[in-house]
């Protein structure tokens, strides 16, 4: 009599689907394609955005609404030179400012020539709305601006008294930045890339690990198959496999297009590390993770009445991948404690940043990595052998 | 052979009643080789969860399946290398070809690439299916799904035979071309078992009739033996009077 082992089972299964799936061009397309060609236009769009802030709102010279110009034509000059053109405010600049129609002004007290020449602390209030991100560079730069001319009138001040400005001055306060210049751009970069990879490694191959179970039974396919001998742990693995395989493929591909796009793209993407050493790191990576997505979705589907019910966890298992950067964005954590390396999600955020800054994880961060994410897919392999092999799985609807 | 011993088999109830639903309460039979056995019962008498506990997709609560001598409970994946079965649910793979479908069911029981074509070859020929045979599934009518199940379910060649309502949706031609089928496999020596709400087809095909209703086995036997057991003279009168209605009488 004919023997079927359980690999021999498994590997049967996972050549059908992988062929049934290749042969439904357009899913196949979709599935494998979408995120490689997201990366280019990702990098090159952010790219090309960051740039045009900085030139337009650092350099271009900057139009500031005053109040009271008349007041300080001196300020008003330095100002001038330092590429801020005051003009007189319309009356109604707050509400401008509330409705976004500027995004700062300048007001000069009534009392400033006065006080100016009085030696006493001439009053010029800044008005701005700081919930709105959009003005925080010609808010800087006014600012700036202001301090300067501040601290230079102060210093001509003392000479004219005959004191050394350095007495005024005790302490001089320098900030040496250690972050490399490639870590500073990559900032914007950092947030984005680890998110769109984690993403993709987890419900990129969504489709197909759905489809195999929920979408088998709803075909009314699964149930003849369960009448052969291969046992039903052979036959979940088969699928899961060939999810898996596709999810892998994927990613090489999304490796393939960060590679080219990062060096397509000019600025800050030149920063990121993209020797083929760092994407097989970035590769084992995500590995596990592809691994943790084809089984939590194949038990989910199992567990779903119909191919719509496992479609609808979609949504919140999206979500799940975001919120470690969310909760990073909220409360900034350094990444050495070792136990941000066996939390799913947020251990893959945290080696994928690493990585693509050019910095090398250590020996237990790996190995804790490894361990925990590869136990909660090993996990989850079993929960969905277990779902496979209850009663109610074959019966549809 | 298959063997079934006082089968039971429960659902949980559902909505506010937890009163948990019968589908077979008591059903016992023994199908024979070289003969073809017919489940005859209206719809939901519990035909399909008999056959179920059969290929051991379903573990009976009560009672016990054997085929060939096996413990289906003890043993399944060896009961299901001797059955072939066409379930109620019978699907295709719509994006592979026919031929592809029953390969891979061929490659499932673990049989070679000569010995799968060998037997499509034999299967093909039986059910008159050559003309469509390497078409993709997709857009196939009921009768050349069902041969392409019936095909893929019988090709390792199995002593044992299961379908589930096997002419069900199908035309006059094809349901004739399918008993020929039948009766070929019963030439073989082969153990049928199938089950029909329709008592004309059991009549026309069965050597032993097992009528079931409401979950038990109400009458089994030959024709003539069902005929005796109602006191009626016509196969017809008998059902009726066994089943104690004319639900399912008419195809």
């Amino acid at each position: 009599m004919n023997k079927t082992g359980f690999l021999g089972g498994m590997f049967t299964v996972m050549r059908k689907e992988l062929r049934d799936f290749a042969r439904d061009r357009r899913t196949f397309l979709l599935t494998l394609f979408s995120a490689p060609l997201i990366y280019p236009l990702l990098f090159l769009g952010m790219g090309k955005l960051t740039e045009l802030r900085t030139s337009t709102q650092l350099e271009k010279t900057l139009e500031l609404p005053v109040v009271g110009m008349e007041h300080a034509p001196n300020l008003v000059a330095h100002l001038r030179s330092q590429g801020i053109h005051a003009k007189a405010a319309p009356a109604d600049v707050e509400a401008r400012i509330l409705a976004q129609q500027e995004d700062l002004a300048l007001v000069i007290g009534e009392d400033f020539a006065r006080d100016w020449r009085a030696g006493r602390p001439a009053k010029v209030e800044l008005v701005t709305d700081t919930t709105r991100r959009s003005g925080d560079v010609a808010v800087a730069r006014v600012r700036g601006a202001l301090a300067g001319y501040g601290a230079s009138v102060g210093s001509l001040r003392l000479l004219a008294r005959g004191i050394d400005p350095m007495v005024a001055a005790p302490v001089s306060v320098g900030t040496r930045d250690l972050a490399t210049p490639e870590a500073k751009r990559g900032i914007l970069l950092s947030f984005v890339l680890p998110l769109i990879m984690t993403l993709f490694a987890f419900i990129g191959g969504s489709h197909l690990a759905m489809d195999t179970t929920a979408g088998e039974r709803e075909r009314q396919s699964l149930e003849p198959l369960l009448a052969t001998p291969v046992s039903r742990g052979a036959l979940v693995s088969g699928k899961m496999l060939a999810s898996a395989l596709l999810g892998l493929a994927s990613m090489l591909l999304i490796l393939v297009s960060f590679k080219v796009s990062a060096g397509l793209a000019g600025g800050m993407a030149r920063s990121l590390d993209v020797s083929l050493l760092a994407m097989a790191k970035l590769l084992l990576i995500l590995l596990p993770l592809v691994l943790i997505g084809t089984a939590l979705l194949t038990c989910l589907a199992a567990s779903a009445k119909s191919m719509k019910e496992a479609q609808s966890h979609i949504v919140w298992l999206m979500l799940l991948p975001m919120l470690p950067a969310y909760a990073l964005m909220a409360y900034p954590m350094k990444d050495t404690a070792l136990w941000q390396y066996a939390v799913p999600f947020l251990s893959q955020n945290q080696l994928l940043v690493k990585v693509t800054r050019g910095e090398v994880p250590s020996a237990e961060q790996w190995t804790v990595y490894l361990a925990a994410s590869l136990g909660l897919a090993l996990l989850l392999w079993l929960a969905a052998v277990w779902r496979y092999r209850q009663e109610k799985l074959a019966i549809s609807a | 052979m298959i063997v079934a011993e006082r089968l039971r088999k429960t659902f949980p109830g559902k909505g506010k009643d937890k009163t948990p639903v019968i589908a077979v309460d008591d059903v016992g039979f023994t199908a024979h080789d070289g003969q073809i056995t017919g489940l005859l019962g209206p719809n939901g008498a519990g035909k399909t969860t008999t056959l179920r506990m059969l290929y051991t997709l379903m573990k009976p609560e009560g009672g016990r399946v054997l085929v060939d001598g096996v413990d289906a409970a003890a043993d399944p994946e060896r009961v299901r290398r001797s059955l072939g079965v066409l379930p109620d649910a019978r699907g295709v793979y719509k994006r592979l070809t026919a031929r592809e479908n029953i390969a891979y069911f061929g490659q499932l029981h673990g049989m070679d690439k000569a010995a799968i074509a060998a037997r499509t070859a034999r299967l093909a020929a039986a059910l008159q299916m050559e003309d469509f045979l390497d078409r993709a599934t997709e857009g196939f009518s009921q009768g050349q799904r069902t041969k392409t199940a019936i095909a893929r379910a019988l090709v390792h060649d199995p002593r044992n035979v299961i379908l589930d309502e096997p002419t069900n949706g199908l035309d006059v031609m094809t349901t004739r071309g399918l008993r020929g089928f039948l009766k070929e496999l019963r030439e073989e020596g082969r153990c049928v078992i199938f089950s029909s709400h329709i008592m004309q087809e059991v009549a026309a095909l069965c050597d032993r009739i097992v009528v079931i209703a409401h979950g038990r086995v109400v009458a089994q036997g030959t024709t003539d033996e069902l005929r005796q057991a109602a006191g009626e003279a016509s196969l017809e009168d008998a059902f009726v009077k066994l089943i104690g209605s004319e639900e399912g009488l008419h195809a």
